[in-house]
């Protein structure tokens, strides 16, 4: 509950004009490590989108837009990241809340089970997705042996099967802040709520969500943002048609060494993002989806 | 206003959060056949003879000199340790420092940047043309014996030092005691039942094995050009049944395990799904594509000469056919006979008229196209 506070704490110093406090020099070998390594690279690889080949200008841009298929593309793997954001947040929320009201011991439990999967690789998990899914998997195997199909049931190398990866390897990332700020809503609120006639229901829906939505916000970002990164996954699991832009990126960067046309589809991607987490931070106020870290 | 103060902290966080899931963590490198396992009774052969002896075979001493040599790792680079490096530290001193992680974007990054520290690099048959001579050294042809190469697999900036098939796998549990003749019976999912594997690469062999499979002769691919959209249209008839992998495990795996009744596989992963995994898997030679790894030699490395030599070494025919011995991959040389027992899984025994070879020139100078048409195919 310290969000003024902690606002006006953080502003101090720099409205004392030349007082620095001397302890926010601390942050300086963060700064400058993020500028060094991080925003001096961006820019200086974005530069080649338009300087690769020499005056290239816009032309690699024109060639991204002029192919149709590029663009599909494109599309689809911002609709694959909308679907996987949407199915964690349905296996996510309902999770995270369960957490909120089993004691102490068995919230552990859970918090666990959400983080084992991180100490695997994604390679591994995206294998073994593959080795129940598909047509001689172990469902299939099983239903067939069973004799309760007679062929085997499309499973994977289809949009479903990559969302389920997805889903599965994204899962922590929707549960941890929705968990973050459930902890923090004061059980008080609900009682309060009944006191007023409210139903069990109608206190959920109306105090208790309302004021989870940060979290769901600030997890529905963080994996919508990671999902658009994706390459392995949607090329195990997926069809077709469930190519990602990082497949594409990584075959100009590796293979054909186009530079130009690898970063300028990576800058698109970057810009499109950028714009779209812009507008999300119109919409809702950051401050209060990630002041939870902050303040804790 | 204040509110918008958060929006840099928001992208910081998602930055870290992303570096943190290996979000996107590399796929297998997919332009070489790279690892397959050795089998436990490949050394038994003898060391083959045969071949002129020339100069490029008996090197002189060079003390004090370090050579940093680059392969896929795996197997196949323990062959050409034991074949090539190894022997070469005995007979002249030189020292190898090695790195398993052979890109040609590294080369690329290496090059620009002026940090070479690459000296001797394999690399896959999309590298090397003349459209990379920006980044690599003209080979030294006075030491490297280049009548000696088979015709198409020495350029300007590369020679290829092991060859290998892009061929036709299948699973006889599948196949049910049929032999698939070719690529016409890959298509044909009437007479074979069962999935098909490929490579999911628009130069990887897609299109050409498509093209031999609705009649085009392997001498005509390219003439005048490949025809993709030929080329499409009988995909198009097994586009349901095809399942892409993008590295050479996978294609292991699925026609081991019976996932796919057929695929193109690079014949190392074919032989080892056979005698490493012990599965029903066999190779159809028959219209095999014949490709190559290449040596290549980074622009502005301090040891250029002593590069050079070595290359000049792996290449004659004493020891080109050496890591035949190791994995069933070689000899591009051809004086240098492999092994009698090795003989049967190599891609060169197998070529015949029937066989293809990748115009990788064409293929370079018409990659935009080729592949935007693949694109579009698979998103039709």
């Amino acid at each position: 509950m310290s969000t003024a506070a902690g606002a006006d704490r953080r502003r101090r110093p720099s409205r004392g004009g030349l007082a620095v406090n001397r302890w926010s020099l601390l942050v300086l070998p963060a700064v400058v490590f993020l500028l060094a390594f991080f925003l001096a690279p961006l820019v200086l690889m974005s530069l080649r989108s338009v300087t690769d080949p020499p005056g290239a200008g816009l032309s690699n841009y024109e060639k991204f837009f002029a192919e149709e298929a590029y663009l599909r593309v494109l599309t689809n793997t911002f609709w694959i990241a909308v679907i996987s954001t949407v199915s964690c947040l349905v296996v996510g929320y309902p999770f995270a809340y369960l957490m909120t009201i089993v004691s102490g011991r068995v919230a552990g439990l859970l918090l666990i089970a959400v983080l084992l999967p991180f100490w695997s690789s994604l390679l591994v998990r995206t294998f073994a997705w593959q080795v129940i899914l598909r047509d001689t998997g172990i469902i299939n195997r099983f239903l067939l042996d069973l004799g309760l199909i007679s062929e085997p049931l499309t499973l994977i190398r289809t949009t479903a099967g990559v969302i389920l990866g997805m889903t599965h390897i994204l899962l922590p990332f929707m549960v941890l802040p929705i968990y973050a700020v459930m902890r923090r809503i004061d059980p008080e609120f609900g009682r309060a709520a009944a006191n007023l006639g409210a139903s069990p229901a109608r206190a959920f829906l109306r105090v208790f969500v309302p004021l989870s939505l940060p979290g769901v916000v600030a997890g529905s970002l963080l994996v919508f943002v990671l999902a658009l990164g994706f390459y392995i996954t949607p090329a195990l699991l997926g069809g077709l048609r469930d190519q990602m832009i990082s497949q594409l990126i990584v075959q100009q960067i590796q293979q054909r060494l186009d530079w130009g046309f690898g970063t300028a589809m990576s800058v698109l991607l970057m810009v499109i993002t950028l714009v779209i987490l812009f507008a999300a931070s119109r919409a809702v106020r950051l401050r209060d989806v990630f002041g939870s870290a902050v303040e804790e | 206003m204040r509110r918008w103060t958060a929006f840099p902290a928001l992208i910081v966080i998602i930055a870290v959060a992303g570096c943190s899931t290996g979000g996107g963590t590399a796929t297998g490198s997919a332009s070489a056949p790279s690892a397959v396992t050795p089998s436990s009774e490949a050394s038994a052969g003898a060391p083959p003879s045969g071949g002129t002896a020339s100069a490029a075979c008996n090197p002189p001493k060079q003390e004090g000199v370090t050579l940093t040599y680059v392969s896929f790792g795996g197997a196949y680079q323990e062959a050409q340790r034991k074949a090539w490096l190894t022997p070469y530290t005995e007979l002249t001193g030189v020292a190898f420092t090695e790195d398993e992680n052979s890109s040609n974007a590294t080369i690329k990054a290496q090059v620009e940047s002026g940090q070479v520290t690459w000296d001797v690099v394999d690399v896959g048959n999309d590298f090397g043309l003349d459209a990379h001579k920006d980044l690599l050294e003209p080979l030294d042809y006075t030491l490297i014996p280049r009548d000696e190469v088979l015709e198409g697999f020495a350029g300007d900036y590369r020679v290829a030092d092991m060859t290998y098939g892009v061929a036709l796998a299948y699973n006889t549990d599948k196949t049910a005691g049929q032999i698939p003749a070719g690529w016409a019976d890959f298509f044909d999912t009437t007479k074979f039942p069962g999935k098909r594997g490929m490579w999911d690469y628009s130069e990887g062999g897609i299109f050409e094995v498509a093209l031999m499979a609705d009649g085009v002769k392997p001498a005509d691919l390219y003439k005048p050009k490949l025809d993709v959209e030929r080329a499409t249209k009988k995909l198009d008839t097994i586009k349901n049944d095809l399942v892409f992998w993008s590295s050479g495990a996978e294609s292991q795996e699925l026609i081991g395990s019976g996932e796919v009744a057929m695929t193109l596989i690079w014949n190392g992963r074919g032989w080892s799904a056979k005698h490493t995994d012990k599965k029903p898997v066999e190779i159809q030679w028959n219209q095999q594509i014949v490709t190559a790894d290449y040596l290549v030699v980074p622009k502005g490395t301090p040891n250029k000469d002593a590069a050079m030599k070595f290359i000049a070494y792996a290449i004659c025919a004493d020891n080109n056919a050496k890591p035949s011995e190791f994995i069933p991959y070689g000899p591009i040389n051809k004086n240098s006979k492999p092994a009698p027992a090795n003989v049967a899984d190599l891609s060169v025994s197998n070529a015949d008229e029937n066989s293809a070879y990748f115009d990788d020139e064409y293929l370079i100078a018409n990659y935009d196209t080729i592949d935007a048409a693949y694109q579009a195919w698979k998103a039709k």
